[in-house]
Formats: structure tokens, sequence, C-alpha cells
């Protein structure tokens, strides 16, 4: 896959998403803070996020819903490993495996 | 030693304190840091493009997050929405550990804040409180946005260059998907942090014909809104 020059534009404006939401109160002290309610609201923006990407990733399949598919026996692999063990490598050393053992098997 | 050579020497003191505290933790950068290397590659970037988007945006879950929407050609304003509401988190650990800057130049205040990231933030976060002395504390703090950002890039890289000697068919883009997965049970631990991420996650499902992939922003707004619903509920319960 190639990509143009547009996508060092995404970098610069991801960095600025980036810089600006963690540089923003430290540069500006004392002088103005988030009312504690949206604070408290902003907490869950991560994991909404993050589970509005891999939930999508694991259970479609070509846009329609497969609730039986490589993917997402292995993305449950790997969060039953994840719950249950704190080894930093863990759930990708069984989450891989899962997932390729399972397509060696039924191949698509 | 002099009150004034305290002060000097603060700095050092804070760093060497700072490292020792911190080393530990930065140790789980780096299988997520060669997730991180290899989830780029896999995505078809180049060498140099991906050292590009670590250094320009040196934020992983952002980084990871974003790709897939990179690879689907997704519009600009998505990507970049989506890169800001997973850095929100940011935004709430700036304004929490701010009063720890007093005292210290607004140039070192852009630096800090650049380099803020979750280990940081809770390694330093205490310290920055307690501590009187400014440059004992710039010195706490720099020293692990400083090796944060060193054992990242140094270890993206090798991520990269590894990606690029494995076939194809080992699916290693999945690692990706699986380093969101590992980074989203922690926070589900939390019962209203679990509601937002299934009715996030659930509503991006449902919502996934919407144009201009619009669900997907959509879907982390229901999420936020009914973990916060779910946070009062809770509350509500106890109370």
């Amino acid at each position: 896959m190639n990509y143009d020059a547009s996508l060092w534009l995404i970098f610069i404006l991801l960095g600025l998403a980036t810089t600006l939401p963690r540089a923003g109160f430290i540069v500006l002290g004392n002088r103005f803070s988030l009312p504690p309610t949206l604070q408290r609201a902003l907490r869950y923006a991560p994991a909404a996020a993050l589970a509005a990407i891999v939930v999508p990733d694991v259970l479609l399949v070509g846009g329609s819903v497969e609730p039986i598919n490589p993917k997402l026996a292995a993305a449950i692999a790997a969060i039953l490993v994840a719950t249950r063990w704190r080894n930093p490598w863990l759930p990708f050393i069984v989450g891989m495996a899962v997932l390729l053992g399972l397509k060696a098997i039924f191949p698509s | 030693m002099q009150p004034s050579d305290f002060e000097r020497h603060g700095f050092a003191a804070g760093m060497r304190e700072g490292f020792v505290a911190f080393l530990p933790v930065s140790v789980g950068l780096i299988p997520w840091a060669l997730v991180v290397g290899m989830a780029m590659t896999s995505a078809g970037f180049t060498p140099l493009q991906a050292m590009g988007m670590n250094i320009i945006v040196f934020a992983g879950t952002a980084q990871l997050g974003t790709l897939p929407l990179i690879v689907d050609n997704a519009p600009l304003w998505l990507i970049v929405t989506t890169g800001l509401a997973l850095n929100l988190r940011f935004l709430i650990f700036s304004a929490g550990i701010a009063p720890g800057f007093r005292g210290i130049g607004t140039g070192w205040r852009w630096l800090c804040g650049h380099l803020l990231t979750d280990g940081s933030f809770a390694v330093c976060y205490d310290k920055l409180m307690q501590v009187d002395n400014p440059r004992w504390r710039l010195g706490f703090y720099l020293v692990t946005g400083v090796w944060t950002w060193l054992l990242w890039q140094t270890f993206t890289l090798a991520g990269i260059f590894a990606a690029g000697i494995v076939p194809k068919s080992w699916s290693l883009e999945f690692m990706a998907t699986i380093a969101l997965i590992v980074l989203l049970v922690p926070m589900a631990k939390a019962r209203p942090m679990l509601v937002a991420a299934i009715v996030g996650g659930g509503s991006a499902v449902l919502l996934r014909s919407m144009p201009l992939r619009l669900g997907v922003v959509t879907a982390i707004c229901l999420g936020i809104a009914a973990g916060f619903a779910a946070e009062h509920w809770q509350e509500k319960k106890t109370a």
C-alpha cells in the first residue's frame, strides 16, 4: 500500500491532538481548569473509543456480523488471559496462537 | 550542604530518584512499543513514515487506534476526532498534575506536557504535589518523560524492522487489536467503564452503515454518556 503526502498532514494533526490535551493545563497552570462534571464524563472517552474500534474489528467479517470467526475467538482468548494474568506478553502469544491455529485448521 | 547548594543540585537529585522509581514501570513499555512498530509496518508505512508518526504523534493508543482508519482511507476529520477521543484522558491527567509544575518556566512546561504519558503521570503525581523545590520536581518528572521517549523510539524501531522480516500470513496486524484489548481490559474492571465499553463497542457495530463513518464518533459519545449514567446510577444505589 502506498500513501501520499497527506499522510504527513494526518501525523501533524494527530500530533496536535496529542500534545495540546497533554500540555494544555500544565502550560496554563492555575489560570483555567475543567468543570468537575466534564472531567468525570471524559474519563469514559478512552474506554468507549477503544471498544468502538476493537469490537467492529473482531465482530465483522466483510461488513456483516459474524459471531463465529477466528478473530473473535482470538480476541476472547486475549481478554481471558489479560483478565487472569499480569504478564504483558501472554495475551499476544495466546491471541496470535488461537488466530493462526484456527486459520490453519479452517482455511477460508 | 548550604540550602543554595541544595537548590542548585536539586535537579540531579530529582533525576536520580525519578529514574529509580520509574525504571520498573518503564519495562511495560517494551512489548507495547514493539507492537506499535509492527502494526505501523503492517499498515503499509515505510520505516520513515512509521518513525515520522512515532516522533510527531508519540502516543501509542492514538497511533494504534487510528491505524485502521488510516488504512481504510477514512476522512481526515474522523481520524483526528478519534485520535482526540483516545487522548482525552491526557486532558484529565494534565489538569490533575498541573499544580506540580508551580515555579517552573513556560518552555519547560511545554516540554513536560509533550512528554506526559500514563506512566509518568502515575509515578510522578504524588511527588510533584509534595516536594517544594521546583528543580527537584523538574528533574524527577523529566527523567521519566525522556526515558519513556527513548525506550519508545528504540523499541518501536525494533518492531518496525521485526515486522519487515515476518511473512504476511502471520497476520501480525492483529497484534494491534490485541494491544488495544490489553489496554481496555484493566479499564473495564470498574462497572461504569465496562458499560461505556459495551455501549461504545455495540453501537459502533450497529451504526456501521452511517455515512462518512459517523458511526464511530456517535458510538464514542454514546459510550461516554452510558458510562457517566451508569456511574450516577451506581452512586444512587449505594447512597
